[in-house]
């Protein structure tokens, strides 16, 4: 278990919660990898996973995620995730991005040890009382597909230039990430409007109690200070707002502010919180090493 | 633990190795690296870095390194700025033009190049779209008072915000910062220590500013030189502070030492005029008062009342009178006493410490009111260069031939230099014009 954050010890300095999210990253991101793994330093993964509005995408991501009650209960009953948010999310990140950047023996071995933990995650959900196998391809591809829809959704509205081309190319190329963790090539859904059609078609999906309560932590996680969590909710409502309407309704969210939602704030918002992320050590070192490969 | 100006500077120093392998090749890269709010932030860092003492270790850290790390623009892309702004590519517009920038700067770039007539010239051309995104960044205020009140508390986030504002929208205008160094150049044309490059109007537009190429010593090599040479450095420094303010009642806000060039013998040169305060007369009055209260009538109901007219302190404050001429002395120190005195880097981060000072007696009722802080930040500047050139003089005797209420004679070798050109100019400037 994690020491609590150390909140005497600078109370302003409210960053600090960030720094598991920046190590992730400069772990991720090796500093002499033996190639360019599974994806190449030229595809559009490389491309879209370095823009700035990722953490939005990841909010968005999560939300979407938190509503199948199978997937739900297995996070529910099998993490630790509650006495630790921001750890937890640390490790998603790390995962993909080791998994983008890291070389191929590298994203072999992350997802070599994501396969290896879900087939101890088994159980019952309380809610609908159905079995759960986190080793499921069905909800792998759950968890997969409302994670590279949030992706496109969000890049394309507040990152920069992905045009529908480049979406599908992206779609199609993540492929291999569902592959990794062991859903059958030829059941991942590979344009963006075979995505769109996969996500509608997935039942039964409602917000469980626990789904709710996952939310609301990733909403206001503890340990942020007073500013930071301002900002920090701000990016939670523009995720939010970003939600298809029917996702709102499940969970009783009303539809957004226009203005918040518009494009140059956020991305206003997401450039002043990637500054206090750049800020932390190795970040910008990191981001630099993904630059210069993609330029080679 | 202090911390000493020296380390405030090493947060704001100019990078001095350029990363050419991740020059910036589109706008759309610029705005990635600069717009969205980065640009600002930074540069409000930057302002703040004499703020310093209160500013959580992280922000500190991460104005630190993101002054480190903007990258400059490709050839290509100050190439299309050139192009757009002056009409032609750069090879055509400059007899030589060197396609790697020299040095960088908060929004722009420095390139070395020569003129069809021949001069040597530096030519700032500035990353394209950020003005634009700056502005349309400063709309966004209540963003803006988020991050400040988080990266600065105990700051009056209102006044530095719109001090920022209205600093950031005179930077992005380089046609208001031609202006104002060709003030300080032509005021202080043929003056015997100070030198200021001037501008090469026709090479320069709102984005473009092209002014005389100056070489000579960075700050960091000066630390390295005799203790004689770097007192008549800070004198010059001193002397140009104080000359700016009193005659020209317009001063440099930008004080870190990477806007000073050095030449030896107490010749300086002073560049980047991009953050330029203009006084008038009403908004000195009150800093000449107290200081004559002070110093010359050792008055305290007299100094006390001078910083109320100023707003520095709320009238009425229950504090009494010692109090506040020792708390607010301190910032006169150096001129109390007709003697040499030593600025020390432990003076100058007892300055800036008390100057932040949130919980001393005085705190509830002092504020800088908008009109002073770029100058309070300029004397803040002050103390630290001083202070890292460990420098000794007698401050009151230099600063008095300055003061309204005293013009004192020149009272060092620089100083009658001074007064040998003040007259000379005085001539030419009378002199019948034809």
């Amino acid at each position: 278990m994690r020491p609590e954050p150390e909140v005497d010890r600078q109370p302003a300095s409210s960053l600090d919660i960030l720094e598991p999210l920046a190590r992730a990253l400069t772990r991720s991101v090796a500093e002499r990898p033996a190639d360019d793994g599974l994806f190449g330093a030229r595809s559009v993964v490389w491309r879209v996973h370095r823009d700035r509005s990722f953490a939005l995408a990841g909010i968005r991501s999560l939300m979407v995620q938190a509503l199948h009650p199978l997937a739900m209960a297995g996070v529910a009953q099998h993490s630790n995730w509650e006495q630790d948010p921001i750890g937890r999310l640390a490790a998603t990140s790390g995962y993909i991005l080791t998994v983008t950047y890291g070389d191929t023996a590298a994203a072999q071995q992350a997802g070599a040890r994501v396969r290896a933990i879900h087939r101890h995650v088994n159980g019952t959900d309380n809610v609908t009382g159905l079995e759960y196998h986190a080793a499921d391809p069905a909800l792998l591809l759950w968890i997969h597909a409302a994670m590279v829809d949030s992706i496109v959704h969000i890049v394309q509205r507040y990152g920069r230039t992905l045009d529908a081309a480049d979406a599908d190319r992206y779609v199609a190329q993540m492929v291999g990430f569902a592959e990794l963790v062991g859903v059958p090539a030829d059941q991942v859904p590979a344009s963006v409007a075979a995505l769109q059609q996969y996500i509608e078609s997935v039942e039964p999906l409602r917000a469980t109690p626990a789904a709710i309560h996952a939310i609301s932590v990733v909403l206001d996680p503890p340990g942020l200070g007073e500013d930071m969590r301002e900002l920090w909710h701000d990016i939670g409502q523009v995720a939010i707002g970003t939600l298809p309407g029917w996702v709102r309704a499940m969970y009783g969210f009303g539809p957004p502010d226009p203005e918040l939602m518009e494009r140059e704030q956020v991305r206003q918002l997401i450039g002043a919180l990637d500054l206090g992320f750049e800020s932390l050590p190795g970040v910008v070192e990191a981001r630099e090493r993904i630059e210069l490969r993609m330029r080679r | 633990m202090a911390r000493s100006p020296q380390l405030l500077f090493a947060s704001v120093e100019r990078r001095t190795e350029l990363r050419h392998d991740l020059a910036l090749r589109s706008a759309e890269e610029v705005a990635e690296e600069l717009g969205y709010m980065k640009g600002v932030l930074m540069k409000l860092g930057q302002m703040a870095s004499y703020v310093d003492e209160d500013m959580p270790a992280t922000f500190r850290a991460a104005m630190g390194r993101l002054q480190h790390n903007a990258p400059p623009m490709s050839p290509e892309l100050a190439s299309s700025v050139i192009a757009a702004e002056l009409g032609g590519a750069p090879e055509r517009v400059f007899a030589k033009w060197d396609a790697w920038p020299f040095a960088a700067a908060s929004i722009g770039q420095v390139h070395r190049a020569i003129t069809k007539d021949g001069k040597a010239v530096a030519v700032k051309v500035q990353y394209p779209g950020i003005a634009r995104s700056i502005t349309s960044d400063l709309r966004n205020v209540g963003l803006l008072r988020r991050v400040v009140s988080a990266a600065f508390p105990g700051m009056d986030t209102q006044s530095f915000i719109e001090e920022l504002g209205e600093r950031l929208r005179e930077e992005v205008d380089y046609v208001l910062e031609a202006d104002n160094q060709e003030l300080f150049a032509q005021y202080y044309e043929g003056h015997p220590v100070i030198h200021v490059p001037h501008v090469v109007r026709d090479l320069s537009t709102a984005r473009v500013l092209t002014t005389e190429l100056v070489s000579g010593e960075r700050f960091e090599k000066v630390l390295e030189w005799d203790q004689h040479e770097r007192n008549m450095a800070a004198e010059t420094i001193n002397r140009f502070v104080s000359r700016s303010l009193y005659r020209l009642h317009a001063f440099n806000g930008d004080p870190h030492p990477g806007n000073y060039l050095f030449h030896g013998h107490g010749r300086v040169s002073f560049l980047d005029f991009g953050l330029t305060k203009h006084f008038n007369d009403q908004d000195l009055v009150p800093l000449v008062e107290a200081l004559r209260c002070l110093v010359i009538e050792k008055d305290g109901d007299c100094f006390r009342s001078a910083l109320e007219r100023a707003g520095f302190l709320k009238p009425g404050a229950p504090v009494p009178t010692e109090t506040v001429v020792d708390r607010f002395g301190l910032f006169y120190s150096t001129v109390l006493q007709d003697a040499p005195m030593t600025i020390t880097p432990a003076f100058a981060s007892a300055i800036v410490r008390r100057f932040f000072d949130a919980k001393g007696p005085l705190a509830p009722y002092s504020d800088v009111p908008r009109t002073y802080v770029i100058l309070q930040r300029i004397n803040l500047g002050l103390y630290a260069v001083l202070g890292s050139l460990n420098a000794t003089a007698n401050w009151r005797r230099i600063g008095q031939e300055l003061w309204p209420f005293v013009l004192g004679p020149a009272s060092t070798p620089i100083g009658e230099a001074e007064a040998r050109w003040e007259l000379e100019r005085a001539g030419r400037n009378l002199a019948p014009v034809g």
